[in-house]
């Protein structure tokens, strides 16, 4: 059983971090130009989807987004309680020479995004990869960074940092959770 | 001197209404009564239990001459006194089949000195067991076999089984007929119908025992001699013994305990484990439900085990690749018990009892006859049952080689638990 | 959902849910044989033994494939030379198989029951039936629902003729189970001395007339016809075999529109099939070969993929 313990972004705080990267990107990469975005299965991808929204707003430029799913990358099936099963993977193109803004809800041990890495570097060679995080909580096993955070929310380990969305859960909150053994 | 106290007493042919106490000396029954007061006996508490004349099987396969790693007669015959039976009778297909009265011979002598259960012989009806020439019937009943048979196969032609049958009509010892018709089964692995459908292996079906029994009987007819049907599975084939009997013909049968428990689901419920292959193979729920009907209006004469112990190298195989046959001296009795109980004693206790005992005994040679009944001055070859005894079946104490019991491990109820062999206790759990 | 099976013995078991689960998973490992690099590293340092005991090239090869891509150790012990036909018991060649580390065994052998057997043995391996005797052939049947799933979607209520030797087809055996546990009803059809004797204990049903059987199906599926039935006795000629139930143009315009023609391979032109069909614009055989890459992708990952119940 599992305990909401803080209530750490509103609806509306989801709303105004992610403006506030999609508008940082715009910055970092000089306009949108090769820019392609991609969530990682299986949140990531409605934050990408929203990421390509307000690219289309703020720009008008409508970036090709696809999903990426790193089951067949995990490093850590054997510790876990159930077979993760496997979500679709979808690129819309050829990643040679783009510039791909990964997405993802939470970076905790940095091994999911060691994951997509690898998978990556299986499907082709883009320019480079940048990561975009709502969540970054600490408690790094590798040596990875995102490029653009939402928050940053010191952690311990016994808690869980869950995100919501509309889409899977029915609305945009992030909370911390306490996780009791059960 | 022995004194079995209080017990219920089945005498072969009734169960006793009051308690009895039975007096046993020199190997033999001296005395039958209520409360008898005997000083320097041992005395051994049978409340609760019913006391019978020693089981008799009629069917089980010893394995020597020739295959002696799969068992040998001082290991049957301590299996079958580990199982309640005092009396068992080997068949010939051995390796040499005994098909000749020095080998009649051989089994009679050593049978009848073994420390377990007294082993009878019986004889092929043809030489070799290969179906083209009768053997020497008159020495081998001679020599004391009490059955003719060419089990494992049925006798190959009817002519041959005419003859045979002719030849021992007053000979006092009876053909003993595996029926099945073997160009129906040939290839076949179960039961021809749901096993079969579901595995793919090819079937073995009713008809093919049917129309032996069938050939049987008309020969029977014919011949006006005595034939007797073993290990009969079908409803078909049981039917038209039953019709044989109406008309008076002397045609006789027993069934197992396996075709009484089991059903051609457990191979496929098993997921194929080698342990339910046997043939005639496990049938199907009507028929099994027909055999219990049949032992209780009196088609069936007897109950046997087909004891078919292998060495778990040869049985311990893919379905298909392994032999066929179960080995169940040792648990049989309490098989037959623990499924009678949870059907809800579809037969009367004194019916049952009588499968066991003079019902088989009736079957053997005039000479035997007496193993099947309890009264003063009889061989005291005494089973007491307990039909309120729960029990595991623990193969791992078996005194049988062979371990390929289906039952193995599974809790029954309904065991034998004293058993006396010519006046002395071969083993008391009580 | 939690995947609780560590083997693929038969589809006894599955539920429905599981089916629908399992054919998702497939959907998303097709996706890999698209790409430059057919390799992901799910089952990186699993080692996977293929005991083809029985000849086969495809099968074999499909399974080699999808344990190949998700980056598994392979063996081939095949039986020709092997241990297995100098006399040692199935038994033993599994035990030495787990002593040598095997993490599963995906097993081809010509008695029924021997996958069963195989996984009484193991102790810790899992073990992939790839057909036992004429009992079954699980993975085919996964494929074969996966192939019509991705043409017709949902095939509650649809109706599927298989057509030829039932009798001793484990392909038959497999897919009556599969798809009559989707809701599929299933109609049988050849002659009658290549039926098993007791049909609807396995859920289907039987026209003797391959016409009827195949009136407004969705799915036609042919059954290979082997020359040793000839042989037998059990049919009087292939021929006369092709012109009573062989699936012509004739035949195949009786189902629905679009009736999908499916067969496991390898194909008899002339005797099951006429070649303009297994050719022709209905037939999906060789999606089916596809399919088949990707569904034991999708098995070997669930059952093997890292989490032991």
């Amino acid at each position: 059983m599992s305990q909401e313990k803080a209530l750490v972004m509103t609806e509306q705080d989801v709303f105004r971090i992610l403006k506030r990267i999609a508008i940082e990107i715009v910055e970092r990469n000089k306009g949108l130009d090769d820019v392609v975005l991609l969530g990682i299965q299986r949140r990531g991808v409605y934050l990408a989807n929203r990421l390509k929204d307000l690219f289309r707003d703020i720009e008008g430029v409508k970036v090709p987004t696809g999903e990426l799913d790193i089951t067949l990358y995990r490093d850590d099936i054997p510790t876990l309680l159930e077979q993760p099963v496997v979500h679709s993977t979808s690129i819309p193109v050829d990643i040679a020479g783009k510039k791909l803004i990964l997405v993802d809800d939470v970076l905790y041990t940095g091994r999911t995004i060691r994951a997509a890495l690898d998978a990556l570097m299986d499907m082709g060679r883009p320019a480079n990869v940048q990561l975009v995080i709502l969540v970054d909580r600490g408690h790094r096993e590798l040596p990875i960074q995102a490029d653009y955070v939402g928050k940053n929310i010191p952690t311990s380990r016994t808690e869980m940092v869950e995100v919501r969305v509309k889409e899977l859960d029915g609305e945009d909150k992030v909370v911390i959770i306490e996780r009791k053994e059960v | 001197m022995i004194l079995i106290r209080g017990v219920t007493l089945f005498d072969g042919d009734k169960i006793s209404e009051k308690p009895l106490d039975v007096l046993i000396d020199g190997g033999k029954v001296v005395k039958i009564a209520p409360s008898q007061a005997i000083e320097d006996a041992e005395e051994i508490d049978g409340a609760g239990r019913v006391l019978c004349p020693g089981f008799i099987d009629i069917h089980v396969h010893v394995r020597e001459p020739g295959f002696e790693w799969r068992e040998d007669l001082e290991s049957c015959s301590m299996a079958a006194a580990a199982g309640g039976y005092s009396t068992v009778v080997a068949m010939p297909n051995t390796e040499p089949a005994i098909d000749s009265a020095p080998l009649v011979d051989f089994v009679a002598r050593k049978g009848a000195q073994l420390k377990g259960a007294r082993v009878l012989p019986s004889g092929c009806v043809t030489r070799e067991r290969k179906g083209h020439l009768i053997a020497e019937l008159g020495k081998m009943a001679e020599a004391g076999a009490v059955f003719f048979t060419d089990d494992g196969s049925p006798v190959s032609t009817s002519q041959i089984l005419k003859t045979a049958l002719y030849y021992t009509r007053d000979l006092g010892v009876r053909i003993m007929e595996h029926p099945e018709e073997t160009s129906l089964t040939s290839g076949g692995q179960v039961n021809e119908g749901l096993a079969s459908s579901v595995s793919g292996m090819k079937g073995i079906p009713a008809s093919a025992e049917y129309i032996d029994v069938v050939r049987g009987i008309a020969l029977s007819r014919d011949t006006g001699s005595p034939i007797h049907f073993t290990h009969v599975s079908t409803a078909l084939a049981i039917d038209a013994i039953r019709m044989a009997k109406k008309e008076g013909l002397h045609v006789t049968c027993d069934v197992t305990a396996h075709h009484l428990s089991l059903d051609e689901n457990h191979v496929l419920v098993s997921k194929f484990d080698s342990l339910y292959k046997v043939n005639p193979p496990l049938r199907s729920k009507a028929d099994a439900k027909a055999l219990w009907e049949a032992l209780g209006d009196g088609t069936v004469d007897a109950l046997i085990t087909d004891h078919a112990p292998w060495h778990s190298d040869e049985k311990d195989l893919p379905f298909q690749e392994a032999p066929f046959g179960i080995a169940s001296l040792e648990c049989s009795v309490a098989v037959i018990f623990d499924t009678w109980l949870k059907l809800g004693r579809p037969v009367p206790l004194e019916r049952l009892l009588q499968l066991f005992t003079s019902g088989p005994a009736s079957l053997l040679p005039a000479g035997w006859r007496h193993l099947g009944r309890i009264e003063e001055g009889s061989v005291a070859d005494l089973t007491l049952v307990d039909l309120d005894e729960s029990r595991h079946v623990d193969i791992s104490s078996w005194k049988s080689k062979g371990r390929n019991c289906p039952w193995r491990g599974e809790i029954l109820t309904g065991w034998p638990v004293l058993s006396i062999l010519r006046g002395s206790v071969f083993k008391k759990e009580i | 959902m939690n995947w609780r099976h560590k083997d693929l013995i038969d589809l006894d078991d599955w539920t429905r849910e599981e089916f629908n689960l399992f054919l998702e998973q497939a959907n998303y490992m097709e996706e890999l044989l698209n790409r430059p690099i057919k390799k992901v590293p799910a089952l990186r340092g699993k080692l996977i033994v293929n005991f083809f005991f029985e000849p086969s090239t495809r099968t074999r090869v499909s399974f080699e494939l999808a344990e190949k891509m998700l980056s598994a150790d392979v063996v081939n012990w095949s039986s020709s030379g092997s241990s297995v036909s100098k006399g040692e018991t199935l038994r033993d060649t599994a035990w030495t198989l787990e002593a040598m580390g095997a993490d599963a065994v995906v097993i081809r052998y010509g008695a029924v029951g021997a996958a069963d057997y195989l996984s009484r043995k193991l102790r810790k391996a899992s073990v992939f039936n790839a057909g036992d005797g004429t009992h079954g052939h699980p993975t085919q049947a996964l494929l074969d629902l996966h192939s019509a799933w991705k043409k017709l979607g949902n095939l509650e209520g649809s109706k599927i003729a298989i057509v030829g030797d039932v009798l001793h087809s484990r392909v038959a055996r497999s897919n009556i189970k599969a798809f009559s546990k989707m809701g599929v009803k299933v109609v049988l059809s050849g002659p009658a001395t290549l039926m098993p004797a007791d049909i609807p204990s396995l859920g289907a049903e039987y026209d003797p007339d391959p016409r009827s059987a195949v009136r407004d199906a969705h799915m036609i599926y042919l059954l290979r016809i082997q020359s040793e039935r000839q042989e037998q006795g059990l049919i009087p000629s292939l021929d006369e075999y092709h012109l009573r139930y062989g699936a012509t143009e004739e035949l195949v315009a009786l189902g629905r529109k679009d009736v999908l023609v499916m067969h496991p391979g390898p194909i008899n032109r002339r005797v099951e099939i006429a070649s303009e069909v297994a050719d022709g614009e209905q037939s999906i055989i060789l999606k089916q070969v596809r399919s088949g890459v990707a569904v034991r992708m999708a098995l070997l990952y669930l059952c093997l993929g890292g989490v032991r119940n």
